[in-house]
């Protein structure tokens, strides 16, 4: 097999006495699509940030393409390759969609005409190019999702974190959403997406891990997973189980 | 456009290039001169205030830094004036670096208290220390050439405006700072370095400060530390920026010269209501604030007379782009060509 673009090593994270992700380890194959999902508060969201930066490890180690990166800042691990959504969508309110993505294009275009270039295509792509000049803050919710992948978009990321850009899209939405991102891994990026909604996520996942209480319980192919007893307790209770 | 308003610029630049060479009335002169540091003082502000979103209440500090730097190089080392105006942005960009690093992890208000606590306490320092002259200040060798600071004045505000409209609206660096102004934490995930790029802004702002304070030291021949490091500095560039407009470059300009320009008739023709100036000036940032939250340009902006910033020449991709849904904003695009 492969070098693993992303090899998660007994990761633990505690805020004080709490322990959001206990002792957590997995791995990325490079062209994989994995799900992580797990109930409300399964530290889904926790793990995420450990992996882009945001929080380093309380303890355990984050490999990206075999190197160490734990506790790298965010700034440091876009260079490497890492791209990021956020759950809470983060656009740049106060600027033009275009500008918010222009910015992001800055990492590998570093002079501003290559840079809007660059942006337009990548609004082309996420359906946004007709809102380019629109201040981000006037997008609707589905608007601001995309514009939320244009920018991870931008940077040129080999490895695209995804945290439930799906939830909150009515139904034609989630379907171009989907679309967008499978056309992303056929040209060869790697994705690791947190999603509620799992009808998505057993679609499009070659692969799913399962977090519950900040623990991993399940990791493999989605069918698989979904027959495991402990995940079909952790989500519908002891007794179906 | 917006090359167009560069264009704007360098014209009016120049015209004030030839004003000493045709008028010679040296009351004129100095209101003129000083309406020009003020434009220099509001636009550095605003680098840190309206692009980054951090309002620096110890802007003042820096201007007293720049004037005492050059005041205690030229009178008890024997500078020459360049050397020591020099010497003063330098020590500017180094306090801006100290200072910044600790203060710009903070955000609103924090930030404000931190930087006006900070100039406060570099003012007592000037007014305990001896090679300041404490609290009866320091006396430079008067150098009577109104036209002389004119020019110099001039030039430090013209280099000042021209290198930031390169760096905050032509090179990303503008962008950056916007994008940390907007959402930090995002920012961060774009790779960009919310410390690095506040600290280059907070040095952006600091240098040309100083300056404009060593150079204001020389100008008028005696400081002290209520003159040249008190709140007046950063409360008048402050309400210059709001009423002008942030975050732009022009709107600084704009509100420098009419706040000063009202402050001139005012102390010219009605001295003798002096109150009555602060509780105008007062009620003048009241109503701003509540009716033009993005200043006088940001009032020309929304009827159409000035097209957003920010929107450049649209880029080669553009023109392989299919067609544009909203025609609206196709002609835009077009018309920024």
């Amino acid at each position: 097999m492969a070098e693993p673009i992303l090899k998660v090593e007994n990761v633990t994270k505690a805020f004080g006495g709490l322990v959001a992700v206990c002792d957590v380890s997995f791995q990325v194959q490079p062209g994989e699509i994995v799900g992580l999902i797990g109930p409300n508060g399964a530290g889904k969201t926790t793990l995420f940030n450990v992996v882009s930066g945001y929080y380093a490890p309380t303890r355990g180690k984050v490999f990206f393409r075999g190197e160490d990166v734990s506790g790298k800042p965010p700034y440091a691990l876009a260079p490497r390759g890492i791209g990021r959504t956020f759950q809470v969508v983060k656009p740049f309110a106060g600027l033009s969609v275009l500008e918010n993505v222009v910015i992001a294009s800055f990492l590998k275009h570093p002079r501003r005409a290559d840079a809007e270039a660059h942006a337009w295509s990548v609004l082309e792509l996420t359906g946004l190019a007709d809102r380019a000049d629109a201040p981000a803050a006037s997008l609707t919710l589905a608007g601001r999702k995309r514009l939320e992948i244009g920018k991870a978009l931008a940077l040129e990321p080999v490895f695209l974190l995804l945290d439930e850009v799906v939830a909150g899209l009515n139904p034609t939405e989630v379907d171009r959403t989907i679309e967008l991102i499978l056309q992303l891994r056929a040209r060869g990026m790697t994705i690791l997406i947190v999603e509620h909604i799992m009808r998505v996520i057993m679609r499009i996942s070659d692969r799913l891990v399962v977090l519950n209480f900040g623990e991993k319980i399940a990791d493999g192919p989605p069918a698989e997973v979904a027959r495991t007893p402990a995940v079909i307790e952790a989500y519908l209770g002891e007794s179906a189980a | 456009m917006r090359d167009r308003r560069l264009l704007g610029s360098i014209v009016v630049f120049a015209v004030l290039l030839l004003v000493p060479l045709f008028v010679h009335d040296t009351f004129f002169l100095r209101v003129a001169s000083e309406a020009i540091m003020w434009i220099g003082l509001a636009v550095a502000f605003d680098v840190l205030a309206g692009y980054t979103g951090y309002l620096n209440f110890g802007h003042s500090a820096f201007f007293g830094i720049g004037a005492y730097t050059t005041a205690i190089l030229m009178m008890r080392a024997s500078w020459p004036f360049p050397l020591a105006v020099v010497a003063g942005g330098v020590v500017a960009a180094a306090g801006a670096v100290l200072a910044g690093l600790p203060t710009l992890r903070l955000r609103g208000a924090y930030f404000a208290i931190a930087t006006w606590a900070l100039a406060r306490a570099i003012q007592q320092a000037a007014l305990m220390m001896t090679v300041t002259g404490g609290p009866d200040g320091m006396r430079l060798t008067a150098y009577l050439q109104p036209r002389f600071f004119y020019w110099v004045l001039l030039g430090v505000v013209g280099a000042t405006f021209f290198l930031l409209w390169f760096l905050l609206e032509r090179a990303p660096f503008g962008l950056k700072l916007k994008a940390i102004r907007e959402d930090e934490q995002g920012a961060k995930a774009l790779g960009l370095n919310p410390t690095h790029l506040k600290v280059q802004a907070f040095v952006l702002s600091a240098v040309p400060t100083a300056v404009l304070g060593g150079v204001f030291a020389y100008w008028v021949t005696f400081i002290d530390p209520d003159s040249t490091l008190g709140d007046l500095v950063s409360d008048q560039a402050l309400v210059m920026v709001v009423f002008g407009g942030m975050g732009t470059l022009i709107g600084p300009v704009v509100g420098a010269v009419l706040i000063f320009a009202f402050k001139t008739v005012f102390w010219t023709y009605l001295a003798d209501y002096e109150v009555l100036y602060i509780i105008i000036l007062g009620a003048v940032i009241a109503l701003s604030v509540v009716f033009l939250p993005n200043g006088v340009l940001g009032k020309l902006r929304r009827r159409g007379a000035v097209r957003r910033p920010g929107t450049g020449a649209p880029a080669p991709a553009a023109a392989t782009a299919p067609p544009a849904a909203e025609a609206g904003t196709a002609a835009a695009r077009k018309g920024a060509t």
